[in-house]
């Protein structure tokens, strides 16, 4: 699993992780029961402090996509259904900041879901 | 870019502790000049706190108080628990410590015998650790220390600061002299010490976007006092930056009920970067007039920006 951080991106560092680790398993790159980085290794290879991820991975058990068994590591909860919980909050997440760079830029909700539909009906787009 | 008149009230204090580094209305003068005004500084333990402030705003002589390396006109300093003038060799030994500037001491040793000698100072000393320090930093132990580069004896300082594994780092702009790679070689480093000991670190720099993600707690220093310190936490719920439109009418000399740090003026478009809770700011620039459009966070790097502007304008 390969998690990425986004210099431009404004979120919290461990709000980002948690996305990260939610679109590895919408794409199918972990799933149930398979285990995540440690968190001294993924600290180490995003040069984050070991607490940020720390507090994602203690987030993300609380929302129950993962389960930390200490001194063992973190596992991706056993008999998590994606399409249940990561999807639709990815969904969410990405259309939160669509709708809030709309409004940034002056834009209303009609004026943007004419321009996804535009683009999605636009095959050189959608390929 | 304009500044409030009023005087900013920011938060000084980040509670009762445990605080792995105190300090306490400390002044410092150099002839009339006083380097150090009276800054009460908490470093809380297991903290990645950094001290940001201009040239001259007093960091460096603030870390040299507190490894015992000056002796301070007033106030108090507490270190792991020992006042650096009483116990000052008691704290180097239990201290990381990266000075300013790349003197070695010893020039006419070799990187190799500078590692030794440092090895029988320190009882904690990690010889496994410190060869692979040496191998990650890629130097030279064969070289001696006065044919070095500035930026390989900060890796050699980084080096001796890490490898007897302690539980406090006092780092005086770590990263200066390091090109990109080092530098993120030393980041990651730094991340994995973390994770492997319970470690306080206390860094200055002017760059703190190089650092910003290990960091958790920062301290703004300008001419010998704090401005502020604040938590990232803290700083990710109530240091906002606000965008607002404005009617081309509306009145910027009113009064704003609000802690503005930095106020930047378009025609139609106001941005703040304001102190509070989210609603509360809100509210009180929708008082004037303004109607808030979009509130994002403030990296520390801006924050700090924001902060020392401010001070030079005022």
């Amino acid at each position: 699993m390969r998690i990425r951080l986004q210099p431009s991106d404004s979120r919290p560092l461990y709000v980002q992780i948690m996305d990260e680790v939610r679109s590895a398993l919408v794409r199918g790159t972990v799933g149930p029961d398979d285990p995540l980085p440690s968190v001294r290794e993924l600290a180490s290879g995003l040069r984050v402090n070991p607490r940020t991820v720390s507090q994602a991975y203690a987030e993300l058990e609380r929302d129950g996509v993962v389960r930390v068994q200490p001194g063992r590591g973190t596992f991706v909860a056993p008999g998590l259904r994606p399409d249940h919980e990561a999807r639709p909050h990815l969904a969410r997440e990405v259309a939160r900041r669509a709708l809030a760079d709309a409004s940034r830029n002056g834009l209303v909700l009609d004026e943007l879901m004419a321009a996804l539909q535009e683009l999605a009906d636009d095959p050189e787009v959608t390929s | 870019m304009t500044a409030p008149a009023t005087t900013l009230r920011l938060p000084t204090d980040l509670g009762t502790g445990p605080h792995a580094v105190a300090a306490r209305g400390v002044v410092k003068h150099f002839g009339p000049i006083a380097a150090l005004d009276g800054p009460d500084l908490q470093v809380p333990e297991g903290s990645v706190y950094v001290l940001v402030g201009p040239n001259g705003a007093g960091k460096s002589t603030l870390l040299r108080l507190l490894m015992g390396l000056l002796s301070r006109d007033e106030g108090t300093l507490d270190v792991l628990g020992a006042d650096p003038h009483e116990e000052g060799s008691a704290i180097r030994a239990a201290v990381g410590y990266v000075p300013e500037g790349q003197d070695l001491g010893y020039p006419w040793m070799t990187v190799g015998r500078l590692l030794e000698h440092h090895r029988a100072y320190f009882g904690t000393w990690d010889a496994a650790y410190a060869r692979r320090l040496v191998h990650e930093f890629d130097v030279d132990l064969a070289r001696s220390c006065r044919a070095l580069s500035k930026g390989e004896r900060r890796r050699v300082q980084l080096i001796l600061a890490l490898a007897h594994r302690p539980p406090l780092l006092l780092l005086d702009e770590p990263t200066d002299g390091l090109d990109h790679v080092v530098r993120d070689t030393a980041l990651a480093l730094l991340s994995e010490h973390l994770s492997d000991r319970p470690t306080t670190v206390l860094m200055s720099t002017h760059r703190v976007y190089e650092v910003e993600r290990l960091v958790d707690t920062v301290g703004v220093l300008s001419e010998g006092r704090l401005l502020g310190q604040f938590t990232r936490a803290a700083m990710n719920e109530r240091l906002l930056r606000y965008w607002t439109d404005v009617p081309t009418e509306w009145d910027e000399s009113q009064p704003v009920d609000a802690e503005v740090i930095r106020r930047t003026r378009g025609r139609r478009e106001v941005e703040w970067v304001a102190w509070g809770p989210r609603e509360e700011v809100s509210a009180a620039l929708e008082r004037t007039g303004a109607e808030v459009r979009d509130v994002t966070p403030v990296s520390i790097d801006d924050a700090a920006t924001a902060l020392l502007s401010r001070r030079e304008v005022s």
